[in-house]
């Protein structure tokens, strides 16, 4: 973006000296001009957890890597989607009770708790996922920013931080960011969180830097099972639909879009998922509400407050106070 | 060990998809300078205007206590950043849709005006200066206003866990300012010996606690279901319930039952006190729901 052009004699990209760095945020540039708008589609259903997607984010980002701990929730172990962390493989493991007791977050960290692993059954054909002879499954969901259209964290910064790119995709200026964390309050997804490195807020910028040379998004690229698929994203909610349909002529009636469209809280998402069960056992929420919808009514009854408290205490002053 | 064979879906279910906000402590002190400073300066410009004879010798002394205010809300702001030296960022852009946009250039224009009559009340009283502190009264209440009609608007109109339930934030907010600003007043007039500002103060405080105690009792019926498996919100429910009682019902007690200068004073500390532990209640209320 060309919010902040480089200033003369600016080293490593930043502007230097007081005066400088006192100027340059408020610097406007030219708006590139639009793009056909990107996204992503995500199909859990041929996922298979090789977290290549945070790899390749992680490589093409330069970011730290972060959280390599054992979390007791399957092969998850960055946990979650962080300022470090922009891709994140969720692992859910939906096998009966009897078998495999104590895998996921139930796991104690002493122990105590630990069972043996069972012996890891053969693949089973793909059916209907609803049905009671279902073993258990693997769901498995590389999880990302939603790049939502009418985006909650874009509504909120209050600095012009985050907008929108060329691309529709949403995108936070490393260089204005100060930090004030409103975008974490403000996400339903969870998505942004502030660094404790440089105090700013990040998250994916869906390749920016990638797409404005013509490529794929790095996660997109390394994806070895196209789950990660990228492009104009027309083209990929008509993809979707027909993935869809074609799981549900497979007997996979369970299959659906999350995101796809706008429903009557949220905004329809240029990063979609494909799913097969509900969307809190993937951690995402089942009807995403946008907070703004609630803001006019919230102000008029702040308001309505503060006249009530005023006018009555002016009454009171004003009968009280006479000499 | 049962035998369920129904799949068991563990890992993200019972999360939370939402992460808390990265506000604290001073966050809090924020909230509660901000309806410091506004609360106090909004009553005192309406004490002076409604009954100058009584109020305006106080008013002069309020001023520039609510800079003071100010200067510290300033201050926490800055320093809740996670990159303070980039405060100035918050300028750069006029975004209504944005509750904390809308506050910083509230209390930056609201400062202005502030400023000159916390200045001009410590000059000795001249015409001219006279007329332009007074005019800077009138300006700054308009600023002053949306400065406490904001700050519980910023909360509600978040995804946080609690918060985004709370309707009624934006008017507990902004009627606790106000209720803020009186106790100051009546805690000036006390110890200034202003004794007939005191009485009215009183029997505005009185007033004010019930009109507060509204938004109150709504703020806490909405955060009052505790979400399963959030354990850690039962105790702010006793918090809550201690604080309308020590915030709300003994200073109404205390101010119906006698005029004496130290119920009043003690009224008012315990207001503010209450204040205080109500921001720090509902700041934290993301984290312990989470």
């Amino acid at each position: 973006l060309t919010a902040v052009p480089q200033a003369p004699g600016a080293a490593n990209g930043r502007p230097t000296g007081l005066l400088e760095r006192m100027i340059a945020p408020f610097r406007r540039g030219q708006p590139p001009p639009p793009q056909p708008v990107t996204g992503f589609y995500t199909d859990t259903t041929v996922c298979i957890g090789c977290k290549a997607c945070e790899v390749a984010c992680k490589q093409w980002n330069q970011l730290p890597a972060d959280a390599l701990n054992w979390s007791g929730n399957s092969y998850d172990n960055t946990q979650t989607l962080s300022a470090m962390s922009w891709r994140h493989v969720k692992f859910v493991e939906q096998f009966p009770e009897e078998g495999v007791r104590g895998q996921g977050s139930g796991v104690r960290e002493d122990g105590a708790d630990r069972q043996p692993l069972p012996v890891v059954s053969p693949p089973l054909p793909l059916t209907p996922d609803t049905s009671p002879l279902t073993p258990g499954r693997w769901l498995m969901m590389s999880d990302v920013c939603k790049h939502c259209i009418a985006a909650p964290c874009e509504h909120s910064c209050p600095t012009g931080a985050i907008l929108y790119n060329e691309f529709g995709n949403v995108y936070i200026q490393p260089d204005i960011c100060n930090g004030c964390g409103y975008c974490v309050a403000a996400c339903p997804f969870g998505v942004i969180t502030r660094s404790d490195l440089d105090g700013h807020t990040h998250k994916c910028t869906l390749c920016y830097d990638r797409q404005k040379d013509g490529l794929v998004p790095a996660c997109a690229k390394a994806c070895p099972t196209a789950s990660i698929q990228f492009g104009p994203i027309d083209e990929l909610r008509e993809r979707a639909r027909r993935r869809v349909e074609e799981l549900h002529g497979r007997g996979v009636t369970g299959a659906y879009l999350y995101g796809d469209r706008a429903t009557d809280t949220y905004s329809a998402l240029h990063s979609f998922y494909l799913l097969v069960d509900r969307p809190a056992t993937y951690g995402l929420p089942e009807a995403p509400f946008n907070p703004w919808l609630h803001m006019k009514g919230d102000y008029l009854r702040s308001l309505l407050c503060a006249l009530v408290a005023l006018v009555a205490l002016f009454v009171v002053l004003l009968l009280g106070g006479l000499p | 060990m049962t035998t369920d064979t129904a799949p068991r879906s563990i890992g993200y279910a019972q999360r939370a998809p939402i992460k808390p906000a990265p506000w604290h402590a001073l966050v809090a002190w924020d909230m509660f300078f901000n309806g410091m400073t506004a609360g106090l300066f909004l009553v005192a410009a309406l004490g002076e205007l409604a009954a100058p004879q009584t109020f305006a010798p106080l008013a002069r002394v309020a001023y520039p206590v609510a800079l003071g205010f100010l200067l510290a809300d300033l201050l926490m702001l800055v320093l809740d950043l996670g990159d303070p030296f980039r405060f100035h960022h918050m300028l750069r852009v006029f975004k209504p849709g944005s509750p904390m946009s809308l506050g910083v250039w509230s209390l930056t224009v609201y400062s202005l005006p502030l400023t000159v009559a916390a200045v001009l009340s410590l000059q000795p009283g001249g015409t001219v200066f006279e007329w332009i502190r007074r005019v800077a009264v009138v300006l700054g209440l308009l600023p002053a206003l949306v400065t406490i009609v904001y700050k519980g608007v910023l909360l509600s109109t978040s995804a946080q866990l609690g918060w985004r339930d709370a309707r009624w934030m934006g008017g507990f907010h902004a009627s606790g300012a106000v209720l803020m600003g009186c106790a100051q007043m009546a805690l000036l007039a006390s110890v200034l010996g202003s004794g007939q500002a005191a009485q009215v103060l009183r029997a505005g405080l009185g007033v004010l606690v019930v009109v507060h105690a509204v938004p109150s009792i709504l703020v806490t019926a909405a955060l009052w279901p505790v979400p399963e498996g959030v354990e850690s919100r039962r105790w702010q429910r006793i918090a809550a319930i201690l604080l309308i009682a020590g915030g709300l019902l003994l200073p109404l007690i205390l101010v119906m039952v006698s005029g004496a200068a130290g119920w009043l004073v003690a009224a008012a500390i315990l207001i503010l006190l209450s204040a205080l532990g109500s921001r720090f209640l509902l700041i934290y209320l993301p984290h312990y729901s989470a």
